[in-house]
């Protein structure tokens, strides 16, 4: 390089610059630029939700947490935590959550960062305890597999008490059959 | 092949040596000796093996077999193996000799293993590295018996500026100026010229590695790790994923790992970008500053478009990754590469030909050979000093067998070699990438089924664009038993006592930055305690450099 062709070299730079022209953008009354495959916020759809709890136990910072009551569970989902990872989207079995692109979640009402899914939980029908279970984590189950009307609906304990009555029928049988 | 089994057989001899035993797993030899050959060991490994040595790491294994123990990890880089050095400790009162003297670079890791775990090595100098002033004494957070989520009560102390008659303070920090990141310097200068160093770091501690080993899951490790940083977070959890992988024997499908070191690539330039455009800043030439961020942008860009996240990637998981790479985003990511090159390209010739650039750079902070070796440091702050070593060439995990790249190397070891070794990497980073899209296998990108299972070990390096990321796991129930996590700015913050002594002042600031350190990373689970008087920095255990 010639001597003079070195000491111009830098101001180079400004036919770069010139080239360029503006680059920023007059976010937020411009769109910003986001790519397609963008992950933010989540929604949880109340109506499909089965509170099955899958998405709780994924969720590496516990944005997603399962709150117990007496008679109700109730998945909170809380903004300030999630990472926009969408582990909660893999594993929901029923496909309730779905991821959006929305990254603008400021706010100055602290509520608005709480979402809430309210599920009421099974009662035994034999002995009226409060099973684990939501009403609609066992809809779904009874239409996945099938088990007998006699063992639905009811707590562990009365699932075993019958259980353990119709393994002692079986055995003694009733009076009079083969040997 | 002969010539490994002659190698391997080395190792064994040397364990048979120290009255030890050796047993090799994969691409790692574990060495077990008595504590008392412990020194001679390690002192044979990194002097005339010339293993290069990374970290060490405590574990309380009292609930496993009754023992504390101490794992020095060292790589021979020439032959692609992990050299895994362990010894048991007594678990009353726990002892062990001290490697410093003839490795010292294991300064900083056996302190934290004394302040975490109570284990006291003898033969050195100790002093408080990781817990702060007030802490209780006896309680040492790693130990499995004490519970994660445990707060003792303890009363902040404020630290003062030392105060010195013989020569003049120049605090830098809290905040570094250019890095927005919490450390601190302390800069003796006489008249202009800096004479020594002080370094007060670890803030920001975080208690990842207790996180990971008690609420959380394997696959959400992944996340948490990726979190270690803000810039090189999926170095942190692919290194994760990898040493997890290797301890389960896992067979992650050979897509996933294309991806995955496509990603590492897209990472390592933004990283570079982002350094070079700090760099030009700390040396006052904002307008390359700006530039440099502006191209940053489309890499920013691509990652969003690869991964769905403009940075914390969260791609990876324990088995694969969990986006895929499809024709259409292959095409759009050629497309960006070819057009950063070329911006890239005429962008850094014409930054580099600005007269304050290369004179501020060249002949500062220069880091010599022999210490750079001495203290085992990393990345391109050991190549610039001349020191040829590169994970992804000495231990090729991931996709990187498929690439072929050139490792630049430069010797002045100077912060103008630490710039043109990034400058050069990155167009090695672009041309991996092309290769790999162009040698992309089909197939699944994510093992469905596997099993993990307990008490195995993994250690793997992955190198990040600041050096050598080292992960370290014991396998337990559904969770790691032992993660430890060695970011390589906790190995290159030593050298930068030997980088700014006898240096002007004016040129500290660029030092310091030429590292590029990552401060969160290094202090990821430690404090250090100040006193308030001035106190030599003991970076290296007390030997004189
Ligand atoms: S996106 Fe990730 S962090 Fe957010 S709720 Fe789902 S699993 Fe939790
Ligand atoms: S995994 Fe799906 S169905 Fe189950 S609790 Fe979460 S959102 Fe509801």
């Amino acid at each position: 390089m010639s001597f003079v062709k070195k000491i111009i070299k830098p101001v180079e730079v400004l036919v770069v610059a010139s080239k360029t022209g503006r680059v920023t953008i007059k976010y937020p009354f411009e769109e910003p630029w986001i790519s397609p495959e963008f992950r933010g916020k989540i929604e949880i759809d109340p109506t499909k939700c089965i509170g099955c709890g899958a998405c709780v136990n994924a969720c590496p910072p516990n944005a997603l947490e399962m709150i117990e009551s007496e008679d109700k569970k109730t998945l909170r989902y809380f903004v300030g935590r999630c990472i926009f990872c969408w582990r909660c989207i893999d594993v929901c079995p029923v496909g309730a959550i779905k991821g959006t692109r929305n990254f603008e979640l400021a706010t100055n009402d602290p509520l608005d960062l709480y979402d809430y899914i309210v599920h009421n939980r099974v009662k035994c029908r034999e002995c009226g305890k409060v099973t684990g279970e939501t009403t609609r984590m066992l809809k779904y189950v009874l239409e996945k597999a099938f088990v007998t009307e006699n063992y639905n609906n009811k707590c562990p304990d009365c699932r075993k008490k019958i259980f353990i009555n119709a393994i002692s029928m079986r055995r003694t049988g009733p009076v009079g059959e083969k040997t | 092949m002969e010539g490994e089994k002659l190698i391997l057989d080395k190792y064994i001899e040397l364990s048979r040596d120290m009255g030890g035993k050796a047993s090799i797993e994969g691409d790692t030899v574990h060495i077990i000796v008595p504590s008392e050959k412990l020194v001679e060991a390690a002192s044979k490994l990194f002097n005339e093996y010339q293993c290069d040595f990374r970290v060490c790491v405590g574990t309380d294994e009292r609930p496993l077999n009754g023992y504390f123990t101490i794992t020095h990890i060292f790589t021979d880089n020439r032959n692609g193996l992990y050299v895994l050095l362990k010894t048991y400790i007594e678990p009353q009162d726990p002892k062990v000799p001290s490697i410093t003297n003839a490795v010292p670079g294991a300064d900083w890791c056996e302190m934290e293993a004394r302040d975490l775990l109570g284990i006291e090595f003898t033969g050195r100098t100790p002093y408080r590295l990781v817990l702060p002033p007030e802490w209780p004494k006896g309680l040492h957070p790693l130990r499995k018996d004490v519970p994660y989520n445990y707060r003792p009560q303890i009363r902040g102390v404020s630290e003062k500026v030392s105060t010195t008659t013989e020569t003049g303070v120049i605090p830098i920090g809290p905040y570094h100026p250019a890095l927005h990141e919490p450390e601190y310097f302390e800069l003796y200068v006489e008249g202009e010229k800096v004479v020594d160093v002080k370094y007060r770091g670890f803030h920001v501690h975080r208690g990842i590695e207790k996180l990971g080993e008690t609420r959380m899951t394997y696959q959400q490790v992944n996340f948490l790790a990726e979190r270690i940083c803000g810039i090189c977070g999926f170095e942190h959890s692919s290194c994760y994923a990898l040493a997890v992988e290797k301890a389960a024997k896992l067979d992650v499908p050979e897509r996933a790992q294309f991806i995955r070191s496509i990603v590492l690539e897209v990472e390592r330039i933004h990283s570079h970008l982002l350094w070079l455009g700090v760099a030009f800043h700390v040396l006052g030439y904002d307008t390359g500053f700006m530039h440099v961020w502006r191209i940053r942008e489309r890499v920013m860009y691509l990652a969003e478009l690869l991964t769905g996240s403009r940075k914390t990637y969260g791609i990876n998981l324990i088995g694969g990754v969990r986006r895929d790479i499809n024709e259409e985003k292959k095409q759009k990511t050629l497309e960006v590469l070819r057009e950063l090159e070329k911006e890239y390209k005429g962008l850094i010739e014409v930054a580099l030909s600005v007269p304050q650039v290369r004179k501020r750079a060249s002949g500062t902070g220069v880091l010599p050979r022999e210490d750079a070796l001495k203290l085992s440091v990393e990345g391109p702050t050991a190549r610039a000093s001349g020191i040829d070593k590169d994970a992804r060439r000495d231990l090729p995990y991931a996709a990187y067998k498929y690439a072929s790249f050139r490792v630049p190397v430069y010797t002045e070891g100077d912060n103008l070699a630490r710039l043109l070794v990034r400058v050069d990497e990155l167009v090695e980073s672009m041309a991996i990438i092309e290769q790999l899209l162009d040698k992309i296998p089909k197939g699944p990108i994510l093992l469905e089924k596997y099993e993990i299972p307990e008490g195995r070990v993994g250690v793997q390096v992955v190198e990040a664009p600041r050096g050598g990321d080292v992960h370290f796991v014991i396998t337990g129930h559904g969770k790691p038993y032992r993660w430890r996590v060695r970011a390589p700015t906790y190995s290159n913050i030593p050298a930068l006592r030997v980088m700014l002594r006898d240096q002007p002042l004016a040129d500290a600031p660029l030092t310091i930055a030429s590292i590029d350190p990552c401060f969160s990373c290094t202090d990821r689970v430690l404090i250090v305690r100040e006193n308030g008087r001035r106190e030599w920095l003991r970076l290296t255990g007390g030997l004189k450099i």
